[in-house]
């Protein structure tokens, strides 16, 4: 029981982090980036090209070295956000929102098959694999990486918090999201916010990846694509906008699945994730934290 | 209200995408398919003059992409001997790949192409999905098939000769080793792919001597396989069978090792590849083995036909299938010679008449149904350099 409740919140932990970039760009620009999940992708590959830099030079490190490469990794994914922004989301800033949804599709894939050019299609073992000996706690096993990835997740959705939430900048961003063009009256620089939030969004993603890549020890170019389903599922279910709900949601259905496979197995998982995406949107689409969506015509 | 609805259209938005992508994609196969086959006119009926073409249909994109070029490479250099041996009356064979994704649709779209650019065998087929839609289009164009890769139960019976042993002739051989281990209770766990559920349904079906305790599933798009670990432990077996892919199924003999589960993993061939002792990780991967049919290092002169092949290749090792496509266009090669051309009903008619065709994997002889007698599966484990597989039993006691 405890192990079911650990691997959800595990697993859910990363939905989460993923989540939160889907739902700051969701939340700004009414923009449902679907190259989210890439960007994810794309920082794992980073990471991988980082990490070869990195150990000719130090040596084979595991923990210290692999959180600097996180950090590199955060902002090489960040500016690559800002770059999409640029060259593929604001000239269709005004167009209908449509258009925007299909580029970022085509971000995606183009994303996808030019990591595939690059690295090919085989999959890539991660030069550091975190195991350690797991540790029983109430029956369940855990494992130190585990901890360690999870409280690096709880970080940086903190630091996260307290940027939007206490920040000046946080605030404009907050206002954007209110009223876009109110914002820009009251001369808040729309552009460099939005580019912001990109940056913020896809370093976050880019570190869900790179842990993923250290855990997992594998990295391929299409990893990317069911994680960016799971974290707007995550999104959708914890409120999509809503910073604490895009948490909330990617542990709700970490939690879900978790259970979910356990009583009803393992074929049964991604039909019981997006059995919840379909119900929620149904019946309560502003999520758990359900906040109030205006309606802009 | 705006965000419900925004949030549907996306999703019926990006599949309505999806489809008309794929649509515009075969529209525009097919007219370079025409094109290719107006082009080269009078190529497409036999004129008894020219190369003739075989068509490979394999993945060369997604996320089986690996195994197009082991596929390629080991046709290439079968026809590179056939053809310096004075080729088939003394016309030189050619091949023409095509990408077919591990997908049906496209594989469709592909299989109309190859038809259209006048091939005269199909030696292609990696993925059963992918193949079984694609074995009318061959039949209705009179194109004999010769299939490398592809093994499903499903493909058996269809006009089509297969290479590799049936998804029953490996269960068999599974269902041995186990009974030869003496497990008693076994979890079976698939890919939801065809290739693979329809191997662990023949092992659940034949399972003699032991139990099938409990079956499960994983999406090998997915990363993390806790929940199936999770359920694979609490049913407390003493055998685990995989059936899938080795990319997930890396990962998936890690994260068993690390929930807890010591026992023996024995894997198909889908996933008998060196990429699964480095995905897996060198702790996880003891005690696995796989079931197989020969690969060219554990063959009598195989490392000539390795040396042979990286000249091909560039360099590149040869994996999965290699041999068994280099086989593929070898039978055909001799189907035709026995049959004096290339017309359709002389070539099948040559195909089935093979007795103890030699090859390298052993003596070929097709079943009525097409499929190869006996299969040939032996038992192999991962404890070659950097975790090749290479022979542990070959079941003969």
């Amino acid at each position: 029981m405890f192990q079911l409740i650990w691997n959800g919140l595990f697993v859910g932990s990363f939905y989460a982090l993923v989540a939160l970039g889907y739902s700051m760009v969701y939340g700004i620009i009414k923009l449902l980036n679907f190259a989210h999940g890439d960007l994810y992708m794309l920082g794992s590959f980073l990471a991988f090209v980082v990490l070869g830099g990195m150990t000719g030079l130090f040596g084979l490190g595991s923990i210290p070295i692999l959180l600097l490469v996180l950090l590199i990794t955060m902002l090489l994914t960040g500016g690559i956000g800002v770059l999409i922004e640029r060259v593929a989301y604001r000239p269709l800033r005004t167009s209908p929102r449509l258009a925007a949804l299909i580029t970022a599709v085509g971000v995606s894939f183009t994303l996808e098959y030019a990591v595939r050019q690059i690295f090919g299609a085989s999959p890539l073992v991660f030069p550091i694999r975190l195991q350690g000996a797991p540790v029983e706690v109430f029956g369940a096993r855990i494992t130190m990486p585990q901890l360690v990835l999870m409280l690096v997740a709880a970080i940086l959705m903190f630091l996260l918090q307290r940027y939007v939430m206490h920040s000046r900048e946080g605030r404009a961003m907050r206002a954007i999201a209110l009223d876009q063009k109110a914002s820009l009256l009251m001369g808040v620089n729309v552009n460099k916010v939005i580019s912001r939030t990109f940056f913020i969004g896809s370093a976050l993603a880019g570190a869900a990846g790179v842990m993923a890549a250290a855990y997992y020890g594998t990295i391929d170019f299409l990893m990317g694509f069911v994680i960016g389903l799971k974290a707007f599922t995550a999104a959708v279910i914890g409120g999509i906008g809503n910073l604490y709900g895009a948490m909330l949601g990617g542990i709700v259905l970490g939690l879900l699945e978790s259970f979910g496979t356990h009583f009803l197995g393992g074929q049964w998982r991604d039909v019981f994730a997006f059995g919840f995406l379909i119900l929620f949107l149904v019946f309560k689409p502003t999520g758990i934290l359900g906040e109030r969506v205006v309606e802009r015509v | 209200m705006s965000l419900k609805r925004s949030a549907t259209a996306r999703k019926s938005h990006r599949s309505r995408l999806v489809a008309t992508g794929a649509v515009a994609l075969s529209i525009g196969l097919a007219l370079t398919g025409c094109s290719g086959g107006l082009a080269s006119g009078g190529d497409s009926g036999d004129s008894g003059k020219g190369n003739i073409k075989l068509g490979m249909l394999a993945p060369f994109s997604g996320s089986e992409a690996a195994f197009g070029d082991y596929m390629k490479f080991g046709a290439q250099l079968a026809i590179n001997e056939v053809n310096a041996d004075g080729g088939v009356d003394g016309r030189d064979l050619e091949l023409v790949t095509e990408d077919d994704g591990c997908d049906p649709t496209a594989a469709v779209a592909a299989a109309n192409k190859l038809v259209t650019a006048g091939v005269k065998g199909s030696v292609g087929g990696y993925c059963s999905g992918a193949t079984l839609p694609t074995l009318p289009i061959f039949a209705d164009a009179q194109v004999p098939m010769v299939i490398p890769a592809a093994n499903s139960n499903e493909l058996v019976g269809q006009g089509a000769f297969m290479i590799n042993g049936t998804g029953t002739q490996q269960a068999e051989s599974a269902v041995k080793y186990i009974k030869k281990v003496g497990a008693k209770s076994v979890v079976v766990i698939d890919d939801n792919t065809d290739y693979s559920v329809d191997l662990a349904d023949s092992v659940e079906k034949q399972a003699d001597g032991f139990k099938v305790v409990k079956r499960e599933s994983i999406n090998p798009k997915e990363k993390d396989f806790s929940a199936n670990v999770n359920s694979v432990l609490s049913a407390n077996p003493d055998f685990v069978v995989w059936t899938g892919y080795y990319q997930a199924g890396g990962l998936l003999i890690n994260q068993l090792r690390g929930g807890g589960y010591d026992g023996p993993i024995l894997v198909g061939d889908g996933s008998v590849d060196a990429q699964l002792a480095a995905i897996a990780g060198p702790d996880s991967i003891k005690n696995v083995v796989g079931t197989f049919t020969r690969t060219p290092d554990m063959l009598e002169g195989g490392d000539k036909w390795i040396a042979d092949y990286k000249k091909v290749s560039n360099g590149a090792d040869p994996g999965p299938y290699s041999i068994q496509s280099y086989e593929a266009v070898k039978t055909l090669a001799e189907a035709y010679k026995n049959a004096g051309g290339t017309d359709y009903d002389a070539v099948v008619k040559a195909l089935k008449d093979l007795k103890d065709f030699p090859l390298l994997t052993g003596d070929l002889t097709f079943a009525a149904d097409g499929s190869r007698e006996g299969g040939g599966f032996v038992i192999v484990e991962p404890t070659g350099e950097d975790g090749a597989f290479v022979l542990k039993d070959d079941l003969k006691s």
